[in-house]
């Protein structure tokens, strides 16, 4: 494709343009993955430090004594940390996956509506559907505590999923409506002149199309779910339903902090999730190019 | 006050301490309280040690029958893999005792970190979802009794009287006359150096810095002999650590935030803005700024951020608790190969001794610590309190047995009967420098026992210092700043 | 084609007609035509009402009590607009606004800068892109909690690695001071804050730049077009629409961040890494002052929102444009 309109051209002139732009490319995305990288790096070389290196002054770059013994800890379920570990991964994946679903359930159907339909106070109802994100999460702490005491979900996971759905509605609406406003809505016409409700028109042709849609809008919310905080903390104050953020404080204590132990955990916690992305993500973005493709 | 000779000054020192002795047992003096304070020395400690037994269930027998069939929700401070892991190993084996001693108490309790359990409930007790019980650092409690949400405790209701406490801590537990809760530890901290870092530095390795204004100096050769930072100043907001280091500077100084270093405080007049309150701040300020002799970090460090310094060999000296030297065995006995020998000089270099006197010679530190309490039904989620149960756990955690032991690596009992247990014998040989922190005890101010304390202590001081360290303002610009603010506070307003 | 799109609206306008409904007021008429319409919306808009109206109620509510510290809150006393006023004159509230801006202006534009030029960059196929894709999304994915923490320790001013190597290297004698001076912490922060939001940007753009027609960008070439004039002419103008919504969603997020300044400096040194969020956080958790908290985010919420219409107009209007 592209060697065709090169051969084309003049090949000197060509190449020399096409050289610089994609050096300064290379040069650019060698000091992003520097600037992405190091961080993590540092934080892999704590966690495999004993409590004392980690705390050497100057820094061991490689520790002397490399050992995996926080990563045994938080693995290993007859340890108390280890135990704490996976209960907390297994309450953030319970939470995450939960809310996820649901999210889409609302989200899907909403969006369509919002790209297709013309009702009164639809965009009113789109506008502050948008607006909950404007409100500071954290200022609702107290009255939303409250409110989840009155229905009786305090100290429940049911409470932080309903939180978490409102958080990730906004934009998975958003990011659905793009799509859906992309379909040609000449495909439900047509399937509905061949005798099709407009529900099952929906179903059928038009969500099956929005796909990588409804996955970008799943990795979001997951990954929302997954690393939410304040409210984890907030709402739940049993240690058996801790998330992984909130469960996550065990490792200050007043005096102290274990670091190599907050270094493996904070990498165990984030494998799940990346591992996720890059596995959904090749999918996704086929499925895109595939669609645009097919224009 | 005019420079005094040596031995002038070793009799006002004498004065000054049996004075805040009495002070603190001014309080309600009905009956003999079981230790003799006005005796206070490690001699002394040494002496009672292991004196008298004591059979923790058939004393909380008394209070609730031992096949009581109840449920008790509570929250304490738990302990995490920041502490020591034979301080774990006692708070698991209470755990285990009570429930032996109770099986038919079905007991949920609830671990929350230090920084945690102030957060957690208050918001709770917003929601009226706050558990039966809870036992909260000693700076905490005024602020929920002031509110209403405790049920009036003493330690006459679980079996004990309230002289077998001690009265610097009764009075803390005290709200408008009525006693909210009982003390399980009191702590107070002491110095700690670095005998290698001294001796590289040309200080005597042996010896702590006798005053404030020593600690400025010395602070100084460390820093400009050795290259690394000499006194361990943390200054962070919102870290309820700051307050513990700061204050027992300021009161040295003869300064404070209100009066309640004196020894009947009215808490009427802020001292925030005294001359001695900022002659104390500028102590600081000449440390940070003018020698630069301190962490850099101290503005964004809490205590914990200081232990790897320390730890590392890169900070000559700090305020802490006798836990650091058990930690650092923890951490010595888990390091391999060459980081254990480094870890090992470690060790072999901490040194602990009194906190420095102001140029006056006033030693003071604060009297820290935690308690027990028991709220009201109405705040309670579930809406009811199963008071024997409270109560049991209550009697067993500040019984002289355990309230040593839950307090064993870094504080003392809250029960002064704890000192007498063998426990306590054992402990002193074990523990090493504890009868440092012990002989602290009768220096040890409370912070006001006020429900404005926690804003006082966690922000408008931290808040004064930083203003001063960043340069924001003079430090008179911050000292009146700061008294101004807690005056707005005290007078109920203020932004 | 065309033949059927004609046909089928009239026959919806058929159907229209033929309702049996009797004419009442037309709103009530179209609202009830339309009432399948809000069965898909309705889930959506029952979730948000619930988890917002009260608590937007509740807090608006408060802003104009007082809440003392030696009373519980059932206790409040009314002062009318008092709190809003005592927030209009301190100092402390311009100080937090200005760096409020900053921090959001700031962090937006470069991270949506820096992921749309790296989107860029991986635009075409090489050797190891997906590797590096994988890479550069981590920040955004790992929690930000154990980023704040790691980062923290990176910046450390007496014993980061970025003090010890500058200083291994001699081109110090001490460590930089990042997030213990009142006029680097809100920059360092802010790197921070960029490290975890580009790959979001990143994310959005490489499916925006996904839909851009290749036949129209190898036509540019055939006619000449340098890779500049390409991008700006043919890429760009088809990426305003997602890139509205990127930067809208990175402000918001900006705006609402809150773990990063708090757990890395708690809002020092003396305030000057205080962002309203952080600050409305210690009021109300740290200091108990729930009135004044509460009047604080009903003034940020007046702002945002206002903000936010005149955006989302904006980006409706386009929308009118393109005959959606």
């Amino acid at each position: 494709m592209s060697t065709i309109a090169e051969t084309a051209m003049p090949r000197t002139h060509r190449r020399k343009r096409v050289d610089g732009w994609r050096w300064a490319g290379r040069i650019f995305l060698a000091l992003m993955l520097f600037y992405t990288a190091v961080p993590m790096i540092w934080m892999l070389l704590t966690s495999i430090k004993s409590g004392f290196a980690a705390m050497q002054l100057p820094p061991q770059w490689w520790p002397a004594e490399p050992t995996l013994a926080s990563y045994q800890k938080l693995l290993d379920p007859q340890n108390s940390v280890g135990a704490d570990f996976l209960r907390f991964f297994w309450n953030s994946l319970f939470v995450s996956t939960l809310t996820t679903i649901l999210g889409l359930i609302v989200a899907v159907p909403a969006a369509y509506a919002f790209s297709r339909f013309t009702f009164p106070g639809r965009n009113f109802l789109f506008f502050s559907v948008l607006l909950r994100n404007m409100f500071p999460a954290v200022i609702f702490l107290i009255p939303l505590f409250i409110l989840m005491r009155w229905i009786g979900l305090v100290n429940t996971h049911g409470s932080l999923i309903i939180t978490y759905l409102t958080f990730g509605l906004p934009l998975a609406i958003w990011l659905l409506k793009g799509f859906y406003d992309n379909i040609p809505i000449q495909l439900e016409q047509a399937a509905r002149i061949d005798g099709a409700t407009r529900f099952q028109a929906f179903v059928l042709i038009v969500m099956p199309l929005s796909i990588p849609g409804i996955i970008a809008t799943a990795i979001y919310s997951f990954i929302g779910a997954w690393n939410e905080y304040i409210y984890a903390y907030t709402f739940l104050s049993k240690n058996e339903q801790l998330t992984l953020p909130a469960g996550i404080q065990r490792f200050f204590s007043e005096n102290t902090t274990d670091f190599p132990g907050l270094m493996a955990a904070s990498f165990m916690m984030s494998v799940p999730v990346v591992v996720l992305f890059l596995v959904l993500q090749r999918s996704f973005v086929r499925a895109l190019t595939e669609g645009a493709v097919k224009h | 006050m005019t420079r005094l000779t040596l031995g002038c000054g070793a009799i006002l020192r004498g004065t000054v301490v049996i004075a805040s002795i009495a002070s603190l047992i001014s309080a309600p003096a009905l009956a003999e309280p079981p230790v003799d304070l006005s005796k206070w020395s490690p001699e002394y400690v040494r002496s009672i040690a292991g004196t008298e037994e004591f059979d923790t269930a058939e004393a909380c027998g008394k209070v609730t029958p031992l096949d009581y069939k109840g449920r008790l929700t509570f929250w304490y401070q738990g302990v995490f893999e920041g502490d020591p892991d034979l301080l774990r190993q006692y708070y698991k084996d209470f755990f285990e005792t009570f429930r032996k001693t109770y099986p038919n108490i079905q007991l949920e309790e609830q671990a929350l970190t230090y920084n945690d359990l102030l957060d957690k409930f208050r918001t709770a007790l917003l929601g009226n979802a706050a558990p039966m019980a809870v036992r909260l650092q000693i700076l905490g409690g005024t602020e929920f009794a002031s509110k209403g949400y405790l049920e009036p405790l003493k330690p006459e209701d679980v079996g004990w009287s309230s002289e077998d406490f001690w009265p610097g801590a009764m009075k803390a537990v005290t709200w408008e006359g009525v006693t909210y809760g009982i003390p399980t530890n009191n702590e107070t901290m002491a110095f700690i150096w670095n005998a290698d870092i001294f001796k590289r530095a040309g200080l005597d390795p042996d010896k702590a810095p006798a005053t404030w204004d020593d600690v400025v100096k010395y602070s100084k050769q460390i820093h400009d002999k050795l290259g690394i930072a000499g006194y361990g100043l943390v200054a962070r907001k919102n870290a309820g650590n700051t307050p513990y280091r700061f204050m027992p500077q300021l009161w040295g100084y003869g300064g404070g935030v209100l009066d309640e270093a004196d020894s009947n405080p009215t808490y009427g007049e802020v001292r925030l803005n005294s001359e001695a309150s900022k002659r104390a701040l500028q102590a600081s300020y000449d440390m940070y700024v003018r020698d630069k002799s301190v962490p850099v970090s101290a503005l964004t460090n809490q205590q914990a951020d200081n232990q790897p310094l320390f730890l590392g060999g890169q900070l000559g000296m700090m305020i802490s608790h006798p836990s650091d030297y058990n930690v650092m065995l923890d951490l010595q006995k888990k390091a391999t190969g060459s980081d254990k020998d480094k870890a090992q000089t470690v060790i072999d270099n901490m040194r602990y001794g009194l906190i420095p006197t102001g140029p006056d010679g006033k030693r003071a530190v604060v009297f820290g610590g935690s308690n027990i309490h028991i709220l009201k039904p109405e705040y309670v989620d579930g809406g009811k309190v199963d008071v024997p149960a409270a109560k049991a756990i209550i009697c067993f955690w500040t019984s002289p047995e355990w309230s040593l032991k839950m307090a064993y690596a870094g504080s003392n009992p809250g029960n002064l009967n704890g000192f007498k247990t063998k426990w306590m014998k054992e402990r002193l040989d074990n523990i090493k420098f504890l009868d440092v922190t012990t002989s602290m005890l009768p220096y040890g101010i409370p912070f006001p026992a006020l429900p404005q304390a926690p804003e006082i202590m966690n922000i408008i001081v931290p808040d004064m210092l930083q203003n001063a360290l960043t340069g924001a303002m003079t430090v008179d610009e911050a000292a009146e700043d700061a008294a101004k603010k807690v005056e707005d506070l005290m007078g109920g307003g203020g932004l | 084609m065309q033949g059927r799109v004609v046909v089928t609206i009239v026959t919806g306008q058929a159907e229209a007609s033929r309702s049996p409904e009797p004419a009442r007021s037309g709103m009530v008429r179209t609202v009830w035509e339309h009432r399948a319409d809000y069965a898909y919306v309705l889930p959506a808009i029952v979730v948000m009402l619930v988890v917002i109206a009260y608590p937007i109620y509740y807090t608006a509510d408060l802003s104009f009590f007082m809440t003392p510290p030696g009373l519980q809150l059932r206790d409040k006393t009314f002062v009318g607009f008092d709190n809003y006023s005592a927030i209009l004159t301190s100092g402390v509230f311009w100080k937090v606004t200005w760096n409020t801006l900053i921090w959001t202006l700031a962090s937006t534009i470069i991270s949506f800068a820096l992921g749309f030029a790296t989107a860029l960059a991986l635009n075409r196929e090489f050797i190891g892109r997906g590797v590096m894709r994988g890479i550069l999304i981590i920040p955004w994915v790992i929690s930000a909690v154990a980023a704040s923490y790691i980062w923290k320790w990176i910046y450390h001013s007496d014993f980061g690695i970025i003090g010890a190597i500058l200083v291994g290297l001699h081109l110090t004698d001490r460590p930089p001071n990042f997030i213990d001076s009142v006029g680097t912490v809100l920059p360092s922060l802010i790197v921070v804050n960029i490290w975890r939001e580009f790959p979001f940007a990143m994310i959005m753009m490489m499916a925006g730049l996904q839909t851009v027609p290749e036949q129209l960008l190898r036509a540019a070439k055939v006619d000449g077009a340098s890779a500049w004039q390409r991008f700006w002419h043919v890429t760009f103008p088809h990426l305003r629409n997602v890139s509205t919504v990127t930067v809208l969603l990175l402000a918001v997020a900006n705006f609402n961040s809150f773990i990063i300044p708090w757990i890395m400096t708690g809002g020092g040194p003396s305030n000057a890494s205080h962002i309203w969020i952080t600050h409305i956080y210690e009021l109300a958790f740290g200091r108990q002052r729930w009135g004044v908290a509460s009047a604080y985010s009903v003034l940020l919420f007046f702002i945002l929102m206002t903000l936010g219409y005149f955006y989302v107009r904006a980006l409706s209007g386009d929308k009118k444009e393109r005959g959606a």
